[in-house]
């Protein structure tokens, strides 16, 4: 770790209200610049962790330290960060200017420089002009990008976003995203950022730690996390998957065959693992393509069965097929033109179809 | 547009039953106090006269003094009382905030004139504050000064008012969400400045509701300062209400009245008026 230092490190923390389990060992290195999203279903203890890298909650074990210097007996408004809530939390009684001039009040800086910092942060988020207003007379994405402007006015070391975009609706949370990380890259601020929207996450973050129940189940690239899960919830949580049990039918030099109830899937062989292990294998909608006599695909794992179900999603076609008793294989398509979609519509259910998928693309976990 | 104004149906019952028996008395109230009282009767005409008169004497100036004193001192102490009872049920006692919230309005059930004879017997010199002092050794001879003191009538006038400051209090507290004060925290504002720059701002339309029912009920209240407030403790109620009743001055019990109403809401106002100067009001 000599070529990247690490800005924010948190080791061995846990957290529980009365019995219940919030933030289970959790151990995190997150390096200066980075943006890392904590991404989880709600109560996975995501908004907790944030809560005590902050300073509102008391972890019962572990550290956190900023820069090599545990943090934990600073309260919030001592420690070098700032955040940014879900719900804007900007101040009603006060005007845009004085919500994002708060912290600057607070450390007494001359009126020049609080007023060339504020104009300066309004530039950043694109609300020129704004300074006059109340925080009721603004839109919701407006809101957000006050409340972004206020918690980096003070040029935080780390700042943490709650779910920031959570109440937006969908085209402004898309706009926003690029922003936020636009903004992120341009002021090199690490950028902690909490979400459940798995999409989100795989948008703006440099580094994904995937959370279930209070513990990691993953922590990686979005690349990595996205093309190689390492759980049955990795693989589901983030895109979509097939995800099928069977056990290990045979292995060979550089392959695996899995043996799904009598059907067989072969694998490229990236875990150690003994023959006749239950294993969870995913597969990825998108690596899945309907084997056309038209369309040449060379695909190692072929399975043909009856298709049930056709589903249009604009860009793409899901096609549903049963390829046996209890097993449905979901193939995703893009609709790129005439030739690829077209020759198969909803008028075709019923039909018998092969499906193919590469081996490589079959993931493989031990549970 | 006739459909905008259907509203105005359903406020006529109260608008009517409050002109008819409140702002016509009130109006006619007005009109007296500048008509002039004879030894043969109230004779109408336009005179200053009631007015002038307050000042004639001493004594009325005095008491208005003393009521506007012991109505202030009264609401301020209920809002620092008031204050922290309706913070804790918001913030941190959440739980609890029904049923405690049920035993205020409980203080409210039992009859006034109860409560204060309540407050009597146990201020009395062989009350229970005196009677506990001293078998505790902590006196020898009762405490005097207790009952029958302006000291008696804000301790009365706090117990009967505090209600009526915590409900709007908790209520204006309520509005504000804990976002806001972990957001003032987190941008680096001690708990002191968090409570004067945001909590306190944000809950002020409550403090001042809260203020001006317990300023202007205890500064008019006229049972009380009767019951425990001795000669020392004689309010402005008091002596309109000697006017009306045992001097048949009507015309100077009306511009006493309100002379006083008038007192009142310019120093209502002023509070008004430096709460937005400290900055603590939009």
């Amino acid at each position: 770790m000599a070529e990247k230092e690490s800005a924010l490190v948190l080791s061995n923390i846990s957290k529980y209200f009365g019995n219940v389990c919030a933030v289970k060992d959790m151990n995190l290195e997150v390096h200066d610049g980075e943006f890392v999203s904590l991404l989880g279903p709600s109560g996975c203890g995501k908004t907790t962790l944030l809560r005590i890298i902050a300073g509102f909650e008391v972890p019962d074990i572990g550290e956190v330290l900023l820069d090599g210097k545990n943090i934990l007996d600073m309260p919030p408004n001592k420690r070098p960060m700032n955040m940014v809530f879900q719900r804007y939390a900007l101040f009603p009684h006060m005007t845009v200017y004085e919500n994002i001039a708060f912290s600057q009040f607070l450390k007494k800086r001359p009126n020049e420089e609080i007023d060339s910092k504020v104009k300066k942060m309004l530039e950043l988020v694109q609300l020129e002009g704004f300074e006059p207003r109340k925080p009721d007379q603004l839109s919701g994405g407006q809101c957000q990008r006050i409340a972004l402007a206020r918690a980096l006015i003070n040029e935080p070391r780390v700042l943490l976003l709650d779910e920031p975009l959570g109440a937006l609706d969908l085209k402004i949370r898309k706009q926003m995203q690029i922003e936020l990380k636009n903004i992120q890259e341009k002021l090199k601020i690490t950028f902690i950022y909490v979400t459940h929207d798995q999409e989100e996450a795989l948008v703006m973050s440099d580094r994904i730690v995937l959370m279930r129940a209070g513990g990691t189940i993953q922590i990686d690239t979005p690349k990595r996390i996205y093309n190689h899960p390492n759980s049955r919830f990795s693989a589901t949580f983030i895109g979509e998957s097939n995800v099928y049990e069977g056990e290990v039918a045979d292995i060979r030099s550089d392959h695996m065959v899995i043996s799904l109830n009598g059907l067989k899937i072969l694998t490229d062989k990236k875990i150690d693992i003994g023959k006749g292990r239950h294993v969870v294998i995913a597969i990825r909608l998108e690596k899945v393509k309907r084997v056309d006599k038209s369309v040449n695909r060379v695909f190692n794992n072929r399975l043909t069965g009856k298709l049930e179900d056709v589903v249009f999603f604009g860009h793409t076609i899901k096609y549903y097929v049963r390829v046996s008793e209890n097993i449905i294989v979901i193939a995703e398509e893009e609709l790129l033109g005439e030739e690829s979609g077209a020759e198969i519509e909803e008028s075709n259910i019923g039909d018998t179809v092969t499906v193919g998928f590469m081996s490589r693309d079959v993931n493989v976990f031990l549970e | 547009m006739k459909k905008t104004k259907k509203h105005i149906y359903l406020l006529s019952p109260l608008f009517t039953y409050f002109v008819i028996f409140f702002f016509v008395p009130l109006f006619i109230l007005f009109i007296y106090s500048f008509w002039r009282k004879t030894s043969t009767g109230l004779i109408p005409t336009f005179t200053l006269f009631n007015y002038i008169s307050i000042f004639s004497k001493q004594l009325y100036p005095i008491v208005i003094l003393r009521s506007i004193r012991i109505g202030f001192i009264t609401s301020i102490i209920c809002i620092l009382l008031s204050y922290p009872v309706a913070y804790s049920l918001t913030f941190k006692y959440k739980r609890m905030q029904d049923f405690v919230l049920y035993l205020i309005l409980i203080s409210l059930f039992s009859s006034y004139l109860v409560r204060v004879y309540a407050w009597k017997t146990i201020l009395g010199s062989n009350g229970l504050f005196n009677q506990v002092l001293k078998y505790l050794g902590i006196i020898e001879e009762p405490l005097t000064f207790l009952l029958y003191s302006p000291t008696a009538i804000i301790i009365t006038l706090v117990f009967i008012f505090t209600p009526f400051t915590i409900l709007p209090v908790y209520s204006s507290l309520q509005n504000i969400s804990v976002d806001l004060l972990e957001a003032a925290r987190d941008l680096g504002a001690s708990r002191m400045s968090t409570f004067y720059r945001v909590m306190l701002p944000l809950s002020m339309p409550g403090v001042i509701t809260g203020f001006i029912f317990s300023f202007v009920l205890a500064a008019g209240d006229y049972v009380t300062p009767q019951m425990v407030g001795g000669t020392e403790g004689l309010m402005v109620g008091r002596v309109v209400q000697d006017q009306f009743g045992m001097t048949y001055n009507w015309p100077f019990g009306s511009a006493l009245a309100y002379f006083t109403i008038f007192v009142l809401i310019f120093l209502i106002n002023c509070v008004i008026w430096i709460t937005r100067l400290l900055k603590l009001r939009r």
